[in-house]
């Protein structure tokens, strides 16, 4: 290939380079966003389903602590409407408070410790304390009977003033090094039902609720943070001296009753979550902490990773086949169309210099046979003229008048000739119009026969007639007759003797057709007889000058029907020639 | 001059049988608390308490004369009934020492205690028939407010005085306390749990002097 051809495979070289650079584009960005988009709702999940989970976990505490607070308001206000109490409070009888209330709350105190899992229906309440009118605790004279706390313990039910509503604590029970147990402890107020005012407070611990390992998620652990100290058993205690700093840091910084951060737990993740247990509460805030190991949820992330990344590559490897195939099949067309068009070009070059010296060949002959017509015709007419009149005179012997005669039947034959040639050279100028009207071919064929006859020379030769009378076709009427008498001519004159012309016709429709047989010699296969000038192989005494049929074939096509050979063989030669029907004027046979 | 004689022995007449044992008279008029509402029985009257502050209602004062006087060999015993879930009288003041019998006169059970300072006590639940009739002795002035552990809403007051010269004023706030010894006192109208007015007052034998509180 040449200079060209390199250039075009360097375009479509290039042309695969920009298209697979672009899918591997696309590609990676739709990885990549896959990734993402994944990882986000990965994470989202994960975050959301926690969060769900730690609000059941705190949904369920406070369902218990509900039930407690109704529980202890009910029974504070039947603790205010008694008379001791109120005697009690009201008297300056706080040593008589605790012995008042002793039976009244007996029940709270008093039969086995429920089990855990009873432990949300119950009300087993591991202490209580009274507090006066500034909020201080009372002092039971027996703290057996309402439950032993240690001296800091007690100090931490202590308000700055009386509560109006119930209020939500966690005290630590047991001070002691190991973090100690967490109380639950609800303040609810003692009114007056005098006055209407409060007069006391009524302070009752619970054990915590402690959320059963089953009902939470996978190792998940949960606790409760108050005065700067995290209560998380299950965490080793150093980790919950740092988680203690963590949460105190986020709750010092961050004035939201609840969030979440992750941290990290001895080297595993772990995603935070606290919420406020006592908003607005007189008592120290304490919140609810849960920490959950995030160790699945990554595991999932990373799995997930891989998985989208392996698509990705996957993705990206039938992107760059693809890219490939599909460059490939598009640059193929590109490529095939350039060859094509470079041999499209030869084509039409070599075709146009064949056009052009088909018709310079074209002009020369038609220019050839008009010019040899017409110089032909005037010498043919002087002789014809000359021989007529020495016929017409008397002074000579008979054998020269037939000599005469023979010369003038010759002059006639190449008027004919000359006619014909004149005819052709029209029809090759392109100068010949068809005036089309209908023609009566079945006249015009019973004429024929009918001159074919009375011919002087004619042979012995049966003639056999089949067609209908009436047969029309459209055309001139000088050229159908022209056609018909070639054919016929030829049937009779390469006839042998004693032989037969068979001459049928019928309309299909759309055209007539008209078939005329003879009996004689066959033509031999690959004898092109419609060629111009042409002359069989065989020399015989029967003979024309080599135009007729070519002139018959031309004038049949010029009239949009075809003249052809049908059969030439055993002694039988037929043609057939179509002629366009006139239009509405046959019957179809 | 007849009638002169007469009026003029009317009024010598009532200090030479009373001065003869030497005594003096103290009236006049406590100015009262207005009633929050009209009383509904002109004897009924009960314990309110307003702002942990306990009075009757419609206001009532003890007026009496502080000091100390000889203790008498013997009290005569009082009595408060509990009729109608209510305490009647609501406010009784008596000498120190006083025994006081709390009959029950309703059909249910009453259990009457009191935390106060000045006496605790607390009687158990009775009924109407319980024999003896559940009493008690207070030797200890001061004010004891009176309740029913089963009727929560019942209050009395037993105002004990070391003195045995006091009277409750009517609704309009009048008193007169008579047969007083001449000196130099103190006199007191305790108006409710938180209020006690007093005004020194110098009595002489036979004659009868008006203070008004405040």
């Amino acid at each position: 290939m040449s200079a060209p051809g390199q250039a075009r495979d360097k375009d479509v070289a290039s042309f695969r380079t920009r298209l697979f650079t672009a899918m591997i584009v696309i590609v990676a960005a739709v990885t990549v966003l896959g990734l993402y988009l994944a990882q986000r709702k990965v994470t989202a999940d994960a975050e959301r389903n926690l969060q769900e989970n730690f609000r059941a976990e705190l949904s369920s505490l406070h369902k218990l602590e509900e039930l407690r607070h109704a529980a202890l308001a009910d029974r504070c206000n039947a603790l205010a409407g008694k008379s001791r109490i109120h005697a009690a409070i009201e008297d300056n009888a706080i040593d008589l408070l605790y012995p008042s209330a002793k039976d009244e709350l007996r029940d709270l105190m008093e039969g086995e410790e429920p089990p855990p899992e009873q432990a949300a229906q119950s009300l087993h309440a591991t202490f209580y304390r009274f507090l006066d009118g500034s909020g201080a605790v009372l002092k039971p004279p027996n703290p057996k009977e309402v439950g032993q706390l240690g001296r800091k313990a007690e100090a931490q039910l202590s308000l700055t003033k009386l509560p109006k509503t119930q209020q939500i604590g966690y005290v630590q029970e047991k001070i002691s090094t190991d973090g100690g147990a967490v109380a639950e402890v609800l303040a609810v107020p003692i009114f007056s039902t005098d006055t209407g005012n409060v007069i006391s407070a009524l302070v009752v611990g619970f054990k915590p609720f402690q959320p059963r390992q089953s009902d939470a998620g996978a190792g998940m652990k949960s606790g409760i943070w108050v005065n700067r100290q995290l209560h998380l058993p299950s965490l080793p205690k150093s980790a919950e001296a740092f988680l203690s700093e963590k949460i105190a840091n986020a709750v010092a910084n961050s004035d939201r009753a609840e969030n979440n951060f992750r941290v990290n737990v001895d080297g595993a993740p772990q995603l935070l979550f606290y919420k406020r247990l006592n908003p607005g509460s007189l008592f120290p805030a304490a919140y609810e902490i849960c920490v959950y190991p995030l160790a699945d949820s990554m595991a999932q992330l990373q799995r997930l990773r891989w998985q989208i990344g392996g698509a990705g590559a996957f993705l990206l490897l039938g992107g760059f086949i693809a890219s490939h195939f599909v460059a490939l099949r598009f640059s193929a067309p590109v490529k095939k169309l350039a060859l094509d068009s470079e041999e499209n070009r030869a084509r039409r070059r070599r075709a146009e210099v064949a056009l052009a010296s088909a018709a310079e060949e074209l002009e020369r002959s038609t220019r050839y046979s008009a010019d040899a017509s017409h110089q032909l015709k005037s010498p043919v007419t002087v002789l014809r003229v000359g021989l007529e009149s020495l016929l017409a005179r008397e002074d000579f012997k008979p054998e020269v008048y037939e000599e005469f005669s023979a010369l003038l039947h010759q002059t006639h034959r190449l008027t004919g000739v000359i006619d014909d040639l004149l005819l052709l050279s029209r029809m090759d100028a392109g100068h010949l119009q068809i005036a089309s009207t209908p023609v009566n071919l079945s006249q015009l064929v019973n004429e024929w026969l009918d001159d074919l006859g009375a011919l002087p020379d004619s042979p012995d030769v049966k003639i056999e007639k089949e067609f209908p009378a009436g047969l029309f076709v459209a055309g001139e009427k000088r050229y159908t007759s022209l056609i018909v008498q070639n054919l016929l001519e030829n049937a009779r004159k390469y006839n042998r003797p004693g032989g037969r012309i068979r001459v049928s016709a019928h309309s299909n429709g759309s055209d007539v057709v008209l078939t005329i047989g003879n009996n004689g010699r066959t033509i031999p296969r690959g004898e092109n007889i419609f060629e111009r000038f042409h002359h069989n192989a065989m020399p015989s005494a029967a003979s024309g000058h080599g135009i007729g049929l070519n002139l018959a074939r031309e004038l049949a096509r010029l009239h949009g029907g075809d003249l052809c050979l049908v059969r030439s063989e055993n002694d039988w030669t037929e043609f057939e020639v179509r002629f366009p029907a006139a239009d509405g004027v046959n019957a179809v046979a | 001059m007849r009638l002169r004689g007469l009026l003029w022995c009317s009024a010598i007449l009532p200090l030479f049988p009373v001065a003869l044992p030497a005594s003096a008279t103290v009236e006049g008029r406590v100015e009262l608390p207005k009633s929050r509402s009209a009383p509904v029985q002109a004897k009924r009257y009960e314990i309110v308490s307003k702002g942990g502050v306990l009075s009757t209602q419609p206001p009532l004062a003890v007026v009496y004369l502080d000091g100390s006087f000889p203790q008498p060999a013997s009290l005569p015993t009082k009595e408060i009934t509990q009729k109608d879930l209510t305490f009647i009288p609501a406010l009784l003041p008596v000498r120190v020492g006083t025994k006081v019998e709390f009959p029950n006169l309703d059909d249910t059970y009453h259990n009457i205690f009191s935390y106060s300072p000045a006496k605790r006590f607390d009687l158990g639940r009775y009924r109407p028939d319980e024999r003896p009739i559940p009493s008690q002795v207070f030797d200890k002035p001061g004010l004891v407010t009176l309740r029913c552990d089963i009727h929560e809403h019942m209050r009395g007051l037993i105002l004990v005085l070391i003195t045995p010269h006091f009277v409750i004023t009517d609704t309009a706030g009048h008193f007169r306390l008579s047969g007083l010894p001449a000196g130099h006192y103190t006199l007191k109208a305790w108006i409710d749990s938180k209020t006690t007015q007093e005004k020194p007052v110098d009595l002489k034998n036979g004659q009868t002097l008006h203070v008004d509180f405040p």
